[in-house]
């Protein structure tokens, strides 16, 4: 109990003259403070006078009560302040209520002021810290590591922005485990929690220099975060030197490898090929100095590198050279074209009832058709659908036939040693095609829309790897003035040389963009984005820019408005000034394209500033158009965080404007791609019944989008759901097409594929992005729908050996092999219980009661029918449940199909012969080590892979005679058959 | 001053719930299904609806509390190793021991789980010290309390808040009935303290108001009106109840700081608010809103008297209201010499000592409407004055106020009135009209801002893909039939 029931008295003598009473009145007050605060504030002004008052002896301890009024009085900023004051009397160490919030404020204060200090953002006063606040910090960071915190501590140094305390934290960690674990804490939190992306580098760097000096680097982790910084040199070096190393180092290189190609960064691996054959071409002469080979690459030393691959100079060279297609992306994708083909279980069923249902002559759906087919066997290379549907694919002209053309370039994708053989029947005459159009072509050559169509799909095959297709697309697209093929070769380019900032390409598209063409300028546009995806594109986003106020169309606008977006992929703040420059602008097109810049350069970041950019614009701007940008780039932010994005749209899903919804419904479609989470199919089921009819088709295309590859007893109810929008006859014709697309996306890549927007190290793949940006333009132009086949990766476990070939090999699954197995097959009579009529409810005319008499018959009859084929179905359902029991865990064999859902159930082997190189996922390519050498190894296939294999000897016979190929290819059971060229020009 | 308003619980609510309850009919059944609630809550990380159902449910068992039932109980639901369960079970047994209720053969049943979670220990302690205040055992209500809330500093869970909330009502309570209120307010402000650091709404709003009651308690009027207005507050308080006192101890505040129009709006609000079960605290507020009307020179009306229930308690304040409206000092002081003891034991003789001079302004009002002229001798014989003299000054004073028109005669010694030229012209309707309209108003707004919506509720009446392709299905029907008739009408 206190032994004053006032503080008025203490108050009182603050007013006295006397120093002795003012300090006694002080010294009390400061005890009872807690008690009587409300009471001391109304005279808060003495108390604050006397700590400003220099003469007076006890300044400190009149800041310690002013502090402790406005702590309660709820003003932390002015109490932190004075008791930064108080000097030693504010005591860090004790543990009350008043010094623990203090402390914490006192950390915000610091953590803020760090960051607009860093940023170089406010008034210079403003970015002075205090010293004594960066004492207590220090002093907490201190106590942090003494009491061998150091994840806090790390946390405590990134907030604060101090590079210094971080090395000093990660040094004092004990060496050996302690500290790698520290380190890679370290790395992970810097990756993903960091905002600045500058500053995030710097950490980087810091970070792996820091790495590299532990005994036993995590080599994999380093190279992903050297090739985040673009360091390519460094990243050969640490090849080189592994490959120089012991077998286990060999394959450790390898896996690298493999992980660096799924990022799928063209330029940053081409440059890592080249400088590896360098370093080799520098190390050589003295590693292997007295053998001869040696010599010979010594005087010869441009072929050198090539002499020694070929040759085998060398098990250095030998390993130089596998490492060097790995990189390219030879081999991993004649892996992955081989499985998906070996594995593709796209029902034709599915395809056929489609086609049945839909009424040829809509074009809409007709070319949505051709879509899913192509989806559904991306990389697969099987064309047996369209090859059994001439007479119908014949249908598709003009612009549908560009499509359809393209769509063969999805099914393709990835042959890419046959590629351009096989869609040189399609291909413009050019001096070297000529001949193989004249040879295969009987019905005609092709027009500009198959030419055009044949382009893009060359660029659809060769996506991303480009080198060898690259020279041929360049002189299409010289040698075309025709608009269509134009735009065909553009896009094709753009593909093939994505993110290669390639000069000479960048001149000639620049050439037809400036024509002034709508058509073709559309997609030189675009193109211009993909090549220079990610680079920010200094040198031409500006002149685009200008270029797109001064063209009268829209569809340059908008190509150029794309492409701008798609080169400022994940610059984040970098991309700030443009951001700020298009969302200002007046025109709405280039607004939209603003949206897209923020979603491209913010992906996967779930940035703040950003997120609430897009919201504003996605309620306050005065076009559809650009709200519906928005709230679909909203997807594109917050892909890193799948279960956060249904939440933030949620209002927007429900708003008045259609535009908004459909926007919300693809933003979660996009962010949630592939994760099947719950929350974004209770946010999307509703949409499918929405009135409007093209957020509909969005929240087909989004569920489709979300479900792909998750078990069948999830997916099941949505495919009879898309049957029945498919096969109603009065759906609108939007819904159907968005229906037939999302039956296109369920099965994917002959349901072996998902929705990769990470690569399996946890970092964005930027193909898959920058595809789903592209893709979401189908909006206005339905050809650019195939871009959502770069977003499809594979979801396999590949196991490899040391020659990069397929070992047998077997591992478990801890599940039911039901959980995760294939559909099954659609059957043929399960379509006709479909047409049960719907029991129709009239209005309450006596007209419409009559003609419901009249129906009444007929309908009995209906019924009737159906009830017998259900029974049917039911009895044929009962008979397969066969009350079996399950095993609980099944064994996969390599290759083996690993959905995202199945990858935790995988269990790699710890013992046995093949023993992985990294353990950290089950998924993807893993190069496994040889425990028992000297044995003989059983492959997979006897050729290894059988389709790059047969690919890479077939090109020059395809190239002269691509109609001879397919017989010539076609008698080895285990191999795709290259496909024959067919026509279907009416 | 006990103004112990009951569990705040509306009579219909509780009766509804223990219907729902019916099949449980023993205490220890309805008090397993608080548990059961109480779980269910925190697992769904609800701190407002199913905890408020808890609430009503505890007040609707709280009647039948026994100390047998109390104890079995504890040892149903708390886990024999818990340090909690011993403490508390000691304490119902010397309750038991020193209360009526003799303790039969206590059930051996014991608790199957082992671990509990503290928001169903922390109603454990609740239970308890309703109990305990409930058969008047303050001494060790106090114990328990003191130990509870030790206990609860130990925990930083929002889901608490509202249990924690009750403890410290109790807290706070049986302090008040052991007379030692003040040596708990150092201990309330730091518990509101770290309420407002946590942003435990309801902790902030309960402690508040156990420490305004605390000043007001000791006439800390002052200290009272400063905390008030210094400690932080949400824009709205969660709880009803709690903002129901809040007004009331805030019309108190400003009737002693004389500032009358506004503690007759908090108190009119505090009467309006209060729940009709809550008789103890009706009756106190509207004794305090009788005075500060008084003293605003209103004349309540006399049904405002007869309310049921409340006619017996309010009766000094109607003769004393009775000899206002007379403007009679004779009987006023009759009335307050008569009453005195009451008054003082409602702690509101200051407020009637204020009111002497209304009585006579009343008076001399009358005597100027019914005389033109009345000398200054006769004023004072008639308001039991001690001179001429001081009838001047107060007829003076009154003038100036313009509490009544009239001139002094200072040489004639009268007071001459002057005449009203139309008796019937006043404002008084429109400005009784307009506060009626404000009110009105105010509770309409307020009743919108108060409305609390389930987070999906609009969602339910979307309609079902099914329903939707009916109507579909209907409309082409319709539109065919339609197209059926023109065709025939051609």
């Amino acid at each position: 109990m206190p032994a004053v029931s006032s503080a008025a008295g203490l108050l009182a003598l603050l007013d006295e003259p006397s120093d002795d009473l003012k300090q006694h009145a002080l010294s009390h007050l400061n005890k009872v403070v807690h008690d009587y605060w409300f009471q001391i504030s109304g005279s808060i002004g003495s108390v604050e006078a006397l700590y400003e008052d220099d003469d007076f002896a006890h300044r400190e301890l009149a800041a310690l009560v002013a502090s402790k009024v406005f702590y309660h009085l709820g003003e932390l900023d002015d109490a932190l302040t004075y008791a930064l004051g108080a000097g030693s009397l504010f005591d860090v160490e004790d543990q009350s209520e008043y010094v623990t919030t203090l402390v914490a404020r006192c950390l915000d204060q610091y953590f803020e002021k760090r960051v607009r200090q860093s940023e170089g953002r406010g008034e210079e006063s403003e970015t002075v810290i205090d010293s004594r606040l960066t004492a207590i910090v220090e002093r907490m960071l201190d106590k942090c590591l003494s009491a061998g915190q150091y994840d806090q501590a790390i946390g405590v140094a990134l907030e604060g922005r101090r590079l210094d305390k971080l090395e000093e934290v990660i040094l004092r960690a004990p060496a050996g485990e302690e500290r790698t674990r520290v380190l890679k804490y370290a790395l992970r939190v810097c990756q993903q929690l960091i905002v600045s992306r500058e500053f995030r580098q710097q950490v980087l760097r810091l970070v792996i220099r820091l790495y590299e000096s532990v005994p036993s680097p995590d080599w994999l982790d380093i190279c992903q975060c050297l090739m985040f910084l673009d360091d390519a040199p460094e990243v050969a070096r640490i090849l080189n030197k592994l490959l120089q190393g012991g077998e286990e180092e060999e394959l450790l290189a390898y896996q690298i490898g493999f992980d660096l190609v799924e990022n799928e960064l063209q330029s940053f691996l081409g440059e890592v090929a080249a400088r590896l054959e360098q370093q080799q071409q520098i190390a050589a002469p003295e590693a292997v100095d007295a053998a001869p080979e040696a010599a010979a690459m010594d005087t010869d030393a441009p072929a050198g590198a090539a002499a020694a691959a070929g040759g085998g100079g060398g098990p250095l060279a030998a390993r130089v050279a596998k490492l060097r297609d790995i990189l390219s992306g030879k081999t991993p994708i004649a892996l992955y074209l081989d499985f998906l083909y070996r594995h593709n279980h796209a029902d034709l069923q599915v395809l056929k009832n489609i086609k049945g249902a839909v009424d040829a002559r809509v074009s809409v759906c007709h070319s949505a058709t051709i879509a899913a087919n192509a989806l559904m066997h991306a990389g697969s290379t099987v064309d047996t659908f369209l090859r059994t549907n001439l007479e119908w694919l014949a249908r598709a002209t003009n612009w549908a036939k560009f499509s359809a053309t393209a769509s063969l370039g999805v099914i393709h994708r990835g042959h890419l040693a046959q590629g351009r053989a096989l869609m040189a029947p399609y291909l413009p005459r050019g001096d070297a095609a000529a001949a193989a159009a004249a040879a295969a072509g009987g019905g005609g050559g092709g027009t500009s829309y198959s030419e055009g169509g044949a382009l893009y799909a060359l660029g659809l095959i060769y996506a991303n790897h480009g080198q060898d297709i690259r020279q041929f697309l360049l002189e299409s697209l010289r040698g075309t003035s025709n608009e269509v093929t134009q735009h065909g070769a553009c896009l094709g380019l753009g593909l093939a040389a994505l993110g290669t900032d390639d000069e000479e390409a960048l001149e000639d598209i620049k050439n037809v963009l400036y024509s002034d063409s709508a058509v073709a300028g559309e997609a030189a546009g675009i193109s211009l984005g993909l090549l220079c995806c990610g680079s920010g594109g200094e040198r031409v986003a500006a002149e685009a820019l200008a270029y797109a106020h001064d063209t009268q169309h829209e569809k340059i606008i908008r190509g150029v408005a794309l492409g701008l977006a798609l080169m400022q992929y994940g610059r984040e703040e970098a991309a700030e000034a443009l951001i700020e420059q298009m969302t200002r602008d007046a025109d709405p097109i280039i607004r939209y394209g603003g949206m897209y810049v923020i979603g491209m350069a913010y992906r996967g970041t779930d940035n703040n500033g950003a997120v609430q950019k897009l919201l504003s614009f996605a309620v306050s701007d005065v076009s559809d158009d650009v709200r519906r940008a928005a709230v679909l780039c909203l997807g594109f932010v917050l892909m890193n965080v799948p279960h956060q994005c249904p939440r933030i749209v949620a209002l927007l899903a429900e708003s008045f404007n259609p535009h908004v919804r459909y926007g919300a419904a693809m933003a979660v479609g996009l962010a949630c791609g592939g994760t099947g989470l719950k929350e974004a199919l209770a946010l999307l089921e509703p949409m499918m019944s929405d009135p409007t009819d093209y957020v509909r088709q969005g929240a087909l295309i989004a569920i489709a989008l979300v479900l792909i590859q998750q078990p069948e007893s999830r997916v099941a109810p949505f495919r009879k759901r898309l049957d029945k929008f498919i096969t109603e006859k009065h759906e609108e014709v939007m819904c159907k097409m968005g229906a037939i697309i999302a039956a296109g996306i369920l099965d994917g890549g002959g349901r072996n594929t998902t929705i990769g927007l990470r690569s399996r190290s946890g970092y964005f793949r930027r193909t898959s992005v920058v595809g789903l940006a592209v893709f979401t333009q189908y909006w206005y132009w339905y050809p650019l729908l195939y871009f959502l086949s770069l977003a499809f990766q594979p979801s396999v476990l590949i196991a490899l050996n040391s020659d990069l070939k397929m070992p047998k090999a077997a591992f478990t699954c801890n599940c039911k092999p039901s959980i995760f197995a294939y559909p099954p097959p659609l059957t043929a009579e399960l379509k006709e219980t479909k047409s049960k009529v719907p029991t129709a409810v009239l209005s309450t005319t006596a007209k419409a009661a009559e003609r419901q008499r009249k129906k009444a018959a007929e309908k009995e009859k209906a019924a009737a029918g159906a009830d017998k084929m259900e029974t049917d179905e039911a009895g044929a359902a009962g008979g397969a449940k066969k009350p079996e029991a399950e095993p609980s865990s099944y064994t996969l064999e390599n290759p083996a199909r690993v959905p995202p859902g199945q990858a935790r159930f995988v269990v790699l082997p710890t013992s046995g012969r093949w023993l992985p190189v990294k353990r950290e996922s089950p998924v993807g390519i893993l190069v496994m080590r040889d425990t028992q050498p000297g044995e003989p190894q059983e492959l997979v296939t006897a050729q290894g892979d059988g389709a790059a294999a047969a690919a890479a000897t077939a090109p020059a016979a395809a190239a002269t005679a691509p109609a001879a190929a397919a017989p010539a290819a076609g008698d080895m059971d285990d191999e795709p058959p290259p496909p024959a060229p067919f026509t279907y020009q009416p | 001053m006990d103004i112990d308003k009951p569990e705040d619980v509306p009579k219909a609510n509780g009766a509804a719930e223990s219907a729902a309850l019916a099949p449980a009919t023993s205490v220890e059944d309805k008090l397993k299904s608080v548990v059961a609630l109480v779980e269910k809550s925190v697992k769904a990380k609800d701190t407002r609806l199913l905890i408020g159902r808890l609430l009503r449910q505890t007040a609707s068992v709280r009647k039948q509390l026994t100390a047998s039932n109390v104890k079995c109980f504890l040892q149903q639901m708390l886990p024999a190793e818990l340090e909690s369960r011993t403490f508390l079970c000691s304490h119902v047994e010397q309750a038991a021991a020193s209360g009526m209720d003799a303790d039969e053969a206590t059930t051996s049943a014991q608790c199957e789980v082992s671990a509990v979670i503290p928001e169903v220990e922390f109603y454990a302690y609740l239970i308890v010290l309703i109990f305990l205040c409930d058969t008047n055992q303050y001494q060790l209500a106090r114990s328990v309390a003191d130990h509870a809330v030790t206990r609860l500093a130990q925990f930083n869970r929002r889901t608490l808040d509202v249990i924690a909330a009750r403890i410290y009502f109790y807290y706070g309570l049986s302090y008040e009935q052991s007379a030692d209120l003040s040596s708990i307010r150092s201990k309330l402000l730091a518990l509101h303290r770290t309420a407002v650091l946590r942003h435990d709404a309801i902790g902030q709003e309960t402690l508040m108001n156990l420490l305004l009651r605390n000043y007001l308690h000791y006439n800390l009027y002052d200290q009272a009106e400063k905390f008030r207005s210094k400690a932080q507050k949400a824009d709205q308080f969660r709880s009803g109840q709690q903002y129901c006192r809040y007004l009331y101890y805030l019309g108190r505040i400003r009737t002693i700081q004389l500032e009358y129009t506004e503690a007759k709006d908090c108190l009119q609000q505090a009467l309006r608010r209060a729940p009709s079960i809550a008789h103890g605290f009706r009756i106190t507020v509207s004794k305090w809103l009788i005075l500060v009307r008084l003293l605003l020179g209103e004349i309540p009306d006399r049904q405002e008297f007869a309310q049921p229930g409340m006619s017996a308690a309010l009766q000094p304040y109607f003769e004393l209201t009775q000899s206002v409206k007379a403007g009679d000092t004779l009987a006023f002081k009759q009335v307050t010499e008569r009453f005195s003891s009451v008054f003082l034991a409602d702690r509101t003789h200051n407020l009637i000592t204020r009111l002497h001079q209304n009585v006579i302004r009343i008076g001399l009002r009358r005597m100027n409407l019914a005389y033109s002229r009345i000398s200054l001798a006769e004023i004072a014989a008639k308001l039991h004055l001690v001179s001429a003299e001081d009838a001047e000054y107060i007829v003076a004073k009154a003038i100036r106020d313009g509490g009544i028109d009239a001139v002094i005669d200072h040489e004639g010694g009268f007071m001459a009135s002057r005449e009203r030229v139309d008796v019937y012209s006043t404002a008084e309707p429109q400005a009784a009209f307009h506060a009626r309209i404000a009110f009105c108003l105010d509770l309409h707004n307020e009743a919108i801002k108060a409305m609390r919506f389930e987070p999906d509720a609009h969602r339910r009446k979307a309609e079902s893909s099914e329903a939707r392709q009916e109507r579909l299905a209907a409309e082409q029907e319709l539109a065919k039939a339609l197209e059926e008739d023109d065709g025939e009408d051609f």
